[in-house]
């Protein structure tokens, strides 16, 4: 076996699980342009370990209802209780890298401490590059995505708790049947009682996304104010921004884009059992079938780069991917692999040929 | 990575929804069975439970999750073996199970099965390594915790995995035709 083939699969092997170092991934770039033939040998066995490598059955239908109930024999559970003892709740995800990271981080404080909020303001926003994460009055705690920006009151009087989001959030809606939690945005209004949701709703472009995870909400366009929609858990709605046209010049204002939407289902990533549309909580960047037009935009936001693309067709092409912690250079390198295009970066200026 | 469960239901359910179907796949890889292996997992999340106070002092919870789900497979395998030392050398390479591809995959499917039947035929220890990595999404360190190797070792062990699947001849072959096609057509 030739020496080289060994360390060519050992670096291919280190590149696709992650764990390749910068030096590792520059000794396999090189070797690839040393020998291109093995390039599309690299291509098939990247895109075979996406999409297709094997993978045994899970748990059968509930799994997890057994396992209560042989928990509760051996040890009591306590009783459901609403509100009770609350305290200071870390729970370490799937992403877990060696640099340590928390994907769900659940903080409630005591209602009868002294503690002031975390954020007393009355809006938060993002700027591309940053995320953020806030708890709301109610105990509602809100993840919000680069370039967005949530405003809300210091305290929710009234009947409803309202919010405004410009951007994109993810919420975890505190229970609370008495008072319905609700979310502006310029196309939708989103009413939740006590539920998981993400919403996208970015002024430049073209379509407002709700994603339910769990729980019921009613959605209400602006358009069409009388005709509700209920989302039930892995439902996506996908509604045109007015502003917005399909080819995005500014739209007349008696333009029907309020009928064409569509209500579908999430895609889940395979490895997290996770809706696409939520990895950015866990700090993954994803796209599922978008165009390159799309994944530019998301990653503007994402590295505060600005992204140019100079061919029409090429901004149609679709891709697929998740990355965790990759840098800019690698996600761009993967997704040249896969397009077949030319890029520079510069400063902070990305350019993609044909 | 800390974490400290506490008297919240629903944290945990999540921490199950996320992680018990990982370690399922993980545990039947090396009982065997369905039920055997639903049961070990359902013992780790009772010890998880029962741990729950004390969860701060763990470093990395899956390594932790892992690596109880092994002790506890290696655990039934000896009770139900006969008297040979059972070590993750001696697993069978078990029966095989042919997904779907999706649409959207660039090689055929004849391909891409060969791919997957060769992961199926690879020696137990670095099958397993393979499925820790690839489809639980481990690190290798979490790996070499988990199965108690050094990390080299599962280095090693994913780079002659990958080679395996790399050096097939139907891929070979198909590499071979694309370029004499594209040549024909210049």
């Amino acid at each position: 076996m030739h020496p080289r083939e060994d360390q060519f699969w050992l670096l291919v092997s280190l590149r696709l699980s992650g764990e390749a170092t910068p030096e590792e991934s520059a000794i396999l770039d090189r070797l690839l342009e040393e020998r291109p033939e093995m390039a599309a040998r690299l291509d098939a066995v990247g895109d075979w370990w996406s999409h297709a490598a094997p993978r045994n059955p899970g748990l059968k239908k509930g799994a997890l209802q057994r396992h209560l109930q042989r928990l509760n024999e051996r040890e009591n559970l306590p009783p459901r209780r609403r509100g009770g003892r609350r305290l200071f709740l870390f729970v370490a995800g799937i992403a877990a890298s060696l640099a340590g990271f928390s994907f769900f981080v659940y903080q409630w404080t005591p209602k009868h401490s002294n503690a002031t909020p975390a954020v007393a303001h009355n809006s938060i926003s993002t700027k591309s590059g940053s995320k953020s994460k806030i708890q709301l009055p109610d105990g509602s705690q809100v993840w919000l995505n680069s370039d967005s920006r949530l405003i809300y009151c210091e305290t929710f009087t009234g009947d409803a708790r309202e919010v405004q989001l410009c951007g994109e959030a993810y919420f975890d809606v505190a229970k609370d049947p008495g008072h319905p939690f609700v979310i502006h945005t310029n196309t939708i209004d989103v009413r939740v009682l006590g539920t998981t949701l993400n919403v996208r709703s970015y002024s430049n472009e073209k379509n407002t996304e709700a994603v339910l995870i769990h729980g019921s909400v009613e959605v209400t366009l602006h358009s069409d104010p009388q005709n509700k929609i209920i989302l039930r858990p892995n439902d996506k709605l996908v509604v045109p921004n007015a502003n917005v046209a399909a080819d995005g010049k500014a739209a007349k204002p008696d333009m029907d884009s309020g009928r064409a939407l569509s209500l579908g289902r999430v895609h889940f990533n395979r490895r997290d059992s996770v809706a696409v549309e939520v990895l950015w909580v866990k700090n993954k960047l994803a796209f599922d079938k978008e165009t390159l037009e799309a994944v530019a935009l998301k990653m503007e936001r994402w590295f505060n780069v600005k992204v140019d693309i100079t061919d029409d067709a090429l901004k149609q092409m679709e891709f697929s991917g998740v990355f965790e912690e990759e840098a800019l250079p690698q996600v761009m390198e993967a997704l040249r692999l896969t397009g077949n295009f030319h890029y520079t970066i510069h400063r902070r200026v990305v350019t993609i040929r044909p | 990575m800390r974490i400290a469960l506490y008297e919240d239901l629903k944290a945990y359910k999540q921490l199950y929804e996320l992680l018990a179907d990982g370690l399922y796949r993980f545990s039947y890889s090396m009982v065997r069975s369905a039920e055997v292996a639903e049961e070990i997992v359902s013992d780790v999340f009772i010890k998880l439970w029962q741990m729950r106070a004390r969860l701060s002092e763990v470093d990395n919870l899956r390594v932790y999750l892992y690596t109880i789900a092994r002790n506890c497979s290696l655990n039934y395998l000896e009770r139900n073996a006969d008297s040979r030392v059972i070590g993750l050398e001696n697993l069978d390479s078990g029966t095989f199970v042919e997904g779907t591809s999706p649409a959207d995959l660039c090689i055929s499917a004849d391909l891409a099965n060969q791919m997957r039947r060769i992961v199926q035929q690879l020696p137990p220890q670095c099958r397993l390594i393979f499925q820790l990595v690839r489809e639980e999404g481990l690190r290798y360190k979490e790996v070499a915790a988990v199965l108690d190797v050094s990390p080299y070792t599962v280095r090693n062990q994913l780079a002659i995995a990958m080679q395996k699947i790399g050096e097939t001849p139907l891929l070979k072959g198909m590499l071979l035709k694309d370029m004499q096609q594209n040549l024909a057509e210049k």
